[in-house]
């Protein structure tokens, strides 16, 4: 194989004593609580715009309230979902730092995106939330902000997908060259299919649980709650059978190193068991499909099948992790460990030599002509910018000429371009140009 | 930077790319967040002790800015650093991730406080502001608020003190000769800058957010149909000015006090840093702009204090435009003395640290390159890619800081030198009246290479 791996940061990783198992799964709960968070941002953006322009369509009061209602967890699952995607970061940049670094390298500068596009959206969906009543006779603008901003949401899971399948998987740091070599690949069509089934799945049962508390409420809320719970079964009902199709596919979509490896360890069951979670979780509610009246208990089993069922995708995702580093992580150490071994034979050689070597005693002059910035453009023997210290003393003008030229600037005796008109004492400027005639 | 794949930002350069997204976030966590947050659990807590509820309401336009602000932008573009950080330096972030991971864990599980305190404030005020009881509480996550923004500072100051003064002479924090490095986290944490810095930064972010908060309030009351909300114009500005009067010589005292805890070398780069490489010697200039600054923020505090009711629109914006250069300037000057180490005495602003230099003089920068193809980086016998190499060498060594043709180009820096002059420049990098550069590293023949091609800039389209 064709490797092609940076070196890897030569300081420990401080794990404080903790082992491995230890940041895997703080590395896991993370980000499934991150992708949480995700994944009902673009359901219930999604949502809240659908149901705005169904309420203009239908004339009905009860879409415009489940619309606005769906304002709230989009502003929460935004902020809580940018916060909880650090700490996955942070977690693999001090784990496995040459491998995301040099995928996230590969992929720039689109890979800002997820940066800027986020804070464009970010702005878009509160102009959105904060204008509801404001722009309530100008429903089109408004709906076109949302829309804008929830059409911006789904630009950044495909940027973000493309690193992380590109880091996955190191052995394409080879032959990768930009972010679309990435994107354009089977896998990551997978994966996306397999995000955005699930974000509506996850979706679907958080309003069903939002659903239910809000007809506990009563009055207004309760119609707006009523319609919440049918929206959210029928989104899952849709989304899941279809990612109980796709996600066990995902996994074998990696290159055919991983693929191979990852089918003779226990993680190939993971993907397998999100599966049987989302069936049962479909049958659960089927049964209770017909009725709106659904309870919180209900309703919380719903979100912990489906908690559940994301925990066990994050843990397949994991073990691709797992699979996929063993031989690159042993190659890099490896590399490292001689390069660094070199580095510091030499560095000390070095250090060795320098006590050795006769201190050098430099003129004053030299120190001045340093200070003040003369040598960017002049040496003594070689014409730079300027003609050389050498060629100046040979010219044969007098000290007082010269000491002019430093300080007014002068051009048109060496050429067109000039020397710009120095900040110098006269004691200094004298020094300097003694010392320069002094060259010959 | 050898061993990473490149990345090259044309015209703007690397180092515009990372500034836009720091000064970004420097004046929204500044002024937005740590300030922020400060200026406006006071406001509340004075209105709501007065039980003047205009005021009270007025407080609540302001934070509803000051949210929108700082969990999209603020929030955003500090994972930016990071991110702008990854592609930009990898070897230095990957170094500072390493040494300071745990203090990135802590200040991640604080950070989360802050934004759910700032969402419940937030999105509870209106209900909470019914009744007194109520009102208190709200109050209350206002300041439980502010301390966990300031201590998301306190922590992250700690790395750009270790960047600056990472205790290299005395208490060492890394041995350069073992590997793999055992790092000392207590000699890299209490490092020389962090208290003065972190003090320098809390007095005068609030200074910051105060003078937001006036601007801000001159347009909430100015563009209010309601009365009421248009007579606490007076009431609100007067406190933020008070907060100004105070806050504003405390941070000036510290910000000396810091000034004084940074290397001589350092000190010495701030005129050059401020400006440019002609202002180097031009000291008046560098004060001018300093009072400049600094007498446009206390002139404009004086009227807002004694006239705040008459406080001109001009005025206010003025006090934000000082603080934004301020901050600007603040920031630019930090990231510049520190060259020519990304971290200190460690690591060049190139990524290449200082115990790799021997080595890689004698086999060369490009040995380690591997994302380079070969026909960019080995020399061919009839040296006919010479100039492509010197570009790998630019692109690994250079780009940090130059760009080809734009911002800082070589091309223009360069102008009407012979390759001979070139080449003899590389040789004495840091001489030369620049100390900020860092030393050519790679062998006589990766010298030569690179002085052709840069060379080569100022040749192209010349009829031969």
């Amino acid at each position: 194989m064709n490797w092609k791996l940076p070196f890897d940061i030569p300081l420990v990783v401080p794990t404080m004593g903790l082992p491995g198992w230890f940041f895997d799964t703080l590395g896991i709960i993370v980000f499934v609580v991150h992708i949480a968070f995700i994944y009902t941002l673009i359901g219930a953006s999604t949502a809240s715009v659908l149901y705005n322009i169904t309420g203009v369509f239908k004339k009905s009061k009860t879409d415009d309230l489940l619309a606005y209602k769906m304002t709230n967890p989009t502003t929460i699952s935004e902020n809580m979902g940018a916060l909880w995607g650090v700490a996955p970061l942070l977690v693999i940049s001090v784990l496995y730092t040459g491998f995301f670094y040099t995928a996230i390298l590969k992929v720039s500068p689109h890979i800002l995106h997820i940066i800027y596009g986020n804070i464009f959206a970010f702005l878009l969906s509160y102009a959105y939330k904060f204008s509801w009543h404001s722009l309530h006779h100008h429903k089109g603008f408004h709906i076109a902000i949302g829309l804008v901003a929830v059409l911006t949401f789904y630009t950044l899971p495909p940027v973000f997908m493309s690193m992380s399948n590109l880091y996955l998987q190191p052995e394409t740091f080879a032959t990768v060259q930009n972010i679309w070599d990435m994107m354009l690949t089977p896998l990551t069509g997978f994966r996306l299919i397999n995000f955005f089934l699930t974000a509506f799945s996850f979706t679907g049962i958080v309003m069903i649980y939002l659903g239910v508390k809000w007809v506990k409420a009563g009055g207004e809320d309760a119609e707006a709650g009523h319609l919440a719970i049918d929206q959210g079964k029928k989104w899952f009902m849709w989304a899941a059978p279809v990612n109980i199709a796709v996600l066990p596919l995902v996994f074998f979509a990696f290159s055919p190193r991983i693929s191979e490896a990852y089918i003779h360890t226990p993680f190939v069951f993971a993907p397998f068991a999100a599966s049987v979670v989302l069936t049962i979780l479909f049958f659960f509610l089927l049964k209770r499909f017909g009725t709106s009246e659904m309870n919180l208990s209900d309703a919380t089993k719903a979100v912990v099948l489906m908690v559940v069922a994301v925990a066990l995708m994050a843990t397949a995702r994991h073990g691709i992790r797992v699979v996929s580093f063993e031989e690159p992580l042993k190659l890099q150490a490896e590399a490292t460990e001689k390069y660094m071994n070199d580095v510091i034979a030499e560095y000390k050689a070095y250090k060795e030599e320098m006590k050795n070597a006769p201190a050098v005693v430099l003129d004053p002059a030299v120190s001045l002509a340093d200070s003040k910035g003369c040598l960017a453009c002049h040496s003594v023997d070689t014409a730079l910018v300027g003609p050389s210290y050498k060629e100046v003393a040979a010219k044969g003008e007098s000290a007082d000429v010269l000491i002019a030229s430093l300080k007014n600037g002068s051009t048109g005796k060496w050429g067109e371009t000039p020397m710009p008109p120095q900040t110098l004492t006269d004691e200094e400027a004298k020094t300097l140009v003694e010392w320069v005639l002094k060259q010959k | 930077m050898f061993d990473f794949p490149i990345f090259e930002m044309p015209t703007i350069g690397l180092r515009m790319l990372m500034a836009i997204n720091a000064i970004i976030h420097v004046f929204v966590s500044h002024g937005g967040a740590v300030g922020g947050s400060v200026v406006l659990a006071l406001a509340a807590w004075w209105a709501n002790k007065r039980n003047d509820m205009a005021s009270y309401e007025t407080v609540y336009r302001l934070l509803m800015v000051f949210f929108i602000i700082t969990t999209s932008v603020g929030a955003l573009t500090g994972i930016g650093m990071w991110i702008h950080a990854n592609i930009i330096s990898p070897n230095a972030i990957g170094g500072l991730i390493r040494v300071f991971f745990w203090k990135w864990f802590i200040e991640w599980i604080v950070f989360n406080f802050e934004v759910v305190l700032l969402l419940f404030w937030f999105m509870t005020w209106k209900q909470k502001a019914l009744t007194p009881e109520g009102r208190a509480k709200s109050v209350r996550f206002g300041i439980f608020y502010a301390v966990s923004s300031w201590v998301t500072m306190l922590i992250i100051t700690a790395i750009l003190g270790f960047m600056l003064t990472p205790n290299f002479d005395g208490q060492p924090w890394v041995d350069p000769e073992v590997y793999p490095g055992n790092v000392n986290y207590n000699n890299a944490l209490f490092n020389p800058t962090w208290f003065p810095g972190l003090a320098f930064r809390t007095f005068s972010s609030i200074a910051f957010a105060a003078a937001l908060a006036i601007m801000w309030t001159w347009l909430i009351t100015a563009f209010s149909k309601d009365e009421a909300i248009r007579n606490t114009r007076e009431g609100l500005i007067k406190l933020f000015a008070k907060i100004m009067i105070v806050t504003v010589p405390v941070g000036a005292a510290l910000g000396y006090y810091y000034l004084l805890q940074i290397p001589e070398a350092a000190r010495a780069m701030i005129p050059t840093a401020m400006m440019t490489r002609a202002f180097a010697d031009k000291m008046d200039l560098m004060y001018m702009i300093i009072s400049g600054i600094g007498g446009a923020v206390v002139v404009t505090t004086i009227i807002a204090y004694f006239s705040p009711k008459r406080m001109p629109y001009i005025a206010a914006t003025l006090m934000v435009s000082a603080f934004l250069l301020f901050w600007g300037y603040e920031e630019r000057t930090r990231e510049f003395i520190r060259k020519p180490f990304l971290i200190y005495n460690y690591m060049y602003a190139n990524g290449i640290r200082v115990t790799d230099v021997p080595h890689l003089n004698k086999v060369g920068i490009l040995k380690h390159a591997i994302f380079v193809d070969e026909e960019k980086k080995v020399i061919k016998e009839d040296k006919s890619n010479l100039i492509e190499v010197g570009h790998t060498i630019a692109q690994i060594e250079c780009r940090a800081c130059h760009t080809e043709n734009g911002i800082n180009g070589l091309k223009f820096l360069t102008k009407g030198w012979s390759e001979a002059a070139i080449r003899n420049r590389i040789n004495n990098l840091p001489g030369g009246g620049t100390p900020y550069m860092a030393p050519f590293v790679g062998t006589e023949a990766e010298k030569d290479a690179l002085a052709a091609y840069i060379a080569s800039l100022n040749k192209r389209g010349e009829i031969k």
